[in-house]
């Protein structure tokens, strides 16, 4: 196999962007939203690539997308080298079999009237997949950690842990065998003692060979488990690069923010120059020039005047430029810092 | 299980209890009685005395309320006080033959109409759809019954040729009696006068219906789990008749058994229009005869009726949520 399984390319997906009919009437333009704005991500098989940033910078709109469940207004979602958008309904359906949604919240993502064997059998079922779909069903159950799988076929869902619902999502994903697993926050509603335990699943998973997009606000669970980050704010990816990279030596101001907020063993206090000012804008009022500029602390500090750039900061965009191999960063002050001191 | 049923059959004993003493105390708040409204020549107050006396008026209202209960125990309802006297289960017992099919076929008409209307609503939410739906349950929910009943005899009857009055053709009747009628023909016939006056309870109990099933079906669309199976490339329509409807139907269920008593209501006023001698029509005639023995018999049944159906609905419960536990 050559090349990625997934590569989501300048993917940009937009909310609102219906008028109703009223609006329709007093001739008013409604602008949409545009929660996902040129994004590119490539997942490979191993791989497991987190997606970090706060709530509402659509990490998960993304991750809809990529599962189908969201329109997308632009760009493109190529799996396993077939770009999706080209391909007829029931090939579509047959790719998107390959890639797998994992939710949030275990609590809710299980239908309380079925029981497990039905819940991860389903899948089975609607791809009409052929053989025991039953063994494969326990199969699935057994390779989640739930075992012996027969304890939990006959089990509804309000009568397990978090932990274990979310080993049942977990199973009833990979029931299909998916080429790529697709992890919307998967442990962020867990007890923290299950966490590692559901984390450690995943781990193994890529280490068969699946490739794993993991979403996630939490910084050091990305660092830990994650081979490469992709940090997201408003819509946009605004630094990548390999995990420890990233986190031990961050480049955008908002990457830095987020490392620094991370509580630290020892105790040491946070750097608060290195905070972002005020709260994130309004989505459907972007920013000029580069969206982070107007809570940026190296635009804040006048470091960016100092460069001479704090015009092109507040009016030119910035797409993710490489650094140092594949390390990415979309941040002014940092591709003229390298321009000038190579 | 066996002792939640225990408990609940004991509260509903106990439920009933309270209902036919409130019925007993409130016919005789009302002025007057069966016997103060006579009218006629031989009408002497010696002789409402002695009419009084034979219907046990005479006696204070405690012991007619023992009198009352001593009957029930032993299942008897009492007697009519309107001449001949026929026992109440005699008189009510042919209206509630004639009223219970209607009911039903109105129930199915609202179900039917209904839940299909608030499936559409919370299928299209937001839409033009939604808004007409929504705009049409609420129009029917607050329709007045007699009116709308008063409506479909004006406009409908003719154009549907349905008749609009009484539970059977008269010339069946009569040709029944001679014997020369086939069981289906009857059928069909009673069916015919039952179609108007259940489509006008099942119009008015659709909008209560369609309002129920929008929320519920708007709140378990909502659901992760709807998105999950989203995910898993379930069609929009198979994850509403796999995962939606049926966690939605817990409060359609529970609108059902509650909304038996309100349809007796609705029965009251309809089968007036129509003149269709059921319960309904029982119940208005024995009200203008004060005769509270036939009023007692046919709210103590209803009592019954609501009491049991809300027990089975919640019987039904763990059937359609298995995290609901009996206790």
């Amino acid at each position: 196999m050559t090349g990625p399984l997934l590569d989501v390319r300048q993917l940009g997906v937009e909310y609102g962007a219906r008028r109703s009919m009223i609006d329709g009437i007093r001739r008013r333009e409604l602008k949409g939203v545009r929660a996902v704005d040129g994004v590119s991500i490539s997942v490979s098989g191993g791989d497991l690539v987190a997606l970090v940033g706060e709530s509402g910078c659509g990490k998960t709109t993304t991750a809809m997308s990529i599962a189908g469940l969201v329109p997308y207004a632009s760009g493109s979602i190529i799996v396993e080298g077939h770009d999706l958008s080209t391909l007829s309904s029931a090939e579509r359906r047959a790719r998107r079999r390959r890639v797998q949604l994992v939710f949030q919240d275990p609590y809710e993502s299980l239908d309380p009237r079925f029981q497990v064997a039905r819940i991860v059998r389903e899948p089975l079922d609607v791809h009409r997949v052929e053989g025991d779909r039953d063994a494969l069903v326990r199969e699935a159950l057994h390779k989640v950690g739930l075992r012996p799988a027969e304890q939990f076929l006959h089990r509804y869902p309000h009568q397990l842990s978090g932990g274990q619902r979310q080993r049942v999502a977990i199973a009833s994903a990979l029931v299909l065998q998916p080429a790529l697993l697709v992890a919307d926050e998967p442990v962020s509603m867990l007890d923290t003692s299950v966490r590692a335990g559901v984390l450690e699943l995943l781990g193994t998973l890529r280490t068969e060979g699946m490739g794993i997009l993991m979403i996630t606000h939490d910084l050091s669970t990305a660092a830990r488990y994650a081979d490469r980050i992709c940090v997201m704010y408003l819509g946009r990816i605004v630094e990548e690069g390999p995990a420890h990279e990233v986190v031990t030596s961050p480049k955008h101001p908002y990457t830095r923010a987020l490392v620094a907020a991370v509580p630290r063993s020892d105790g040491a206090p946070r750097d608060h120059s290195l905070m972002p000012a005020g709260e994130t804008p309004d989505p459907s009022r972007m920013p000029s020039g580069c969206r982070f500029h107007p809570r940026c602390p190296v635009l804040a500090s006048g470091e960016a005047a100092r460069l001479g750039i704090a015009d092109r900061c507040r009016g030119v965009d910035i797409e993710l430029e490489p650094e140092v191999g594949d390390h990415r960063v979309a941040c002014h002050a940092v591709t003229v810092s390298i321009t000038t001191h190579p | 299980m066996t002792r939640y049923l225990l408990k609940r059959l004991a509260f509903a004993a106990l439920t009933i209890f309270a209902a036919l003493t409130v019925n007993f105390i409130l016919f005789r708040a009302l002025p007057g009685d069966a016997v103060s409204g006579l009218k006629c020549r031989q009408c002497t107050p010696e002789f409402k005395e002695a009419q009084r006396a034979a219907l046990g008026l005479d006696q204070s209202l405690w012991q007619q309320y023992v009198l009352y209960l001593k009957g029930l125990l032993h299942g008897d309802l009492g007697n009519s006080w309107r001449p001949p006297h026929p026992t109440v289960w005699s008189q009510l017992w042919d209206p509630i033959k004639r009223t219970l099919p209607m009911i039903l076929l109105g129930t199915v008409f609202s179900v039917v109409i209904g839940v299909s209307l608030g499936l559409l609503a919370a299928w299209r939410r937001g839409s033009m759809l939604d808004r007409t739906a929504t705009g049409m349950s609420l129009a029917a929910y607050s329709m007045p019954t007699q009116w709308l009943a008063l409506l479909m005899v004006l406009y409908l009857a003719g154009w549907l040729g349905l008749p609009t009055s009484g539970v059977k053709d008269p010339d069946l009747e009569i040709a029944q009696l001679l014997g020369d009628v086939g069981w289906w023909e009857l059928f069909i016939d009673q069916l015919r006068h039952m179609i108007l006056p259940a489509l006008a309870i099942g119009i008015v109990f659709a909008g209560d219906y369609a309002i129920i099933t929008r929320s519920a079906l708007v709140e378990t669309l909502s659901e992760d789990y709807v998105l999950t199976a989203r995910a898993k490339g379930l069609s929009r329509w198979t994850v509403i008749r796999r995962h939606a409807l049926p966690n939605a139907a817990l409060p359609i269920v529970t609108l059902m058994a509650l909304s038996l008593g309100t349809v007796v209501g609705g029965v009251l006023v309809v089968e007036y229009v129509f003149s269709y001698s059921g319960i309904g029509l029982t119940v208005v005639q024995a009200i203008s005869e004060r005769d509270y023995p036939v009023l007692q018999g046919a709210f103590l049944l209803l009592t019954v009726a609501v009491v049991f159906a809300n027990l089975f609905a919640d019987l039904l419960y763990p059937k359609l949520d298995p995290r609901v536990v009996l206790r």
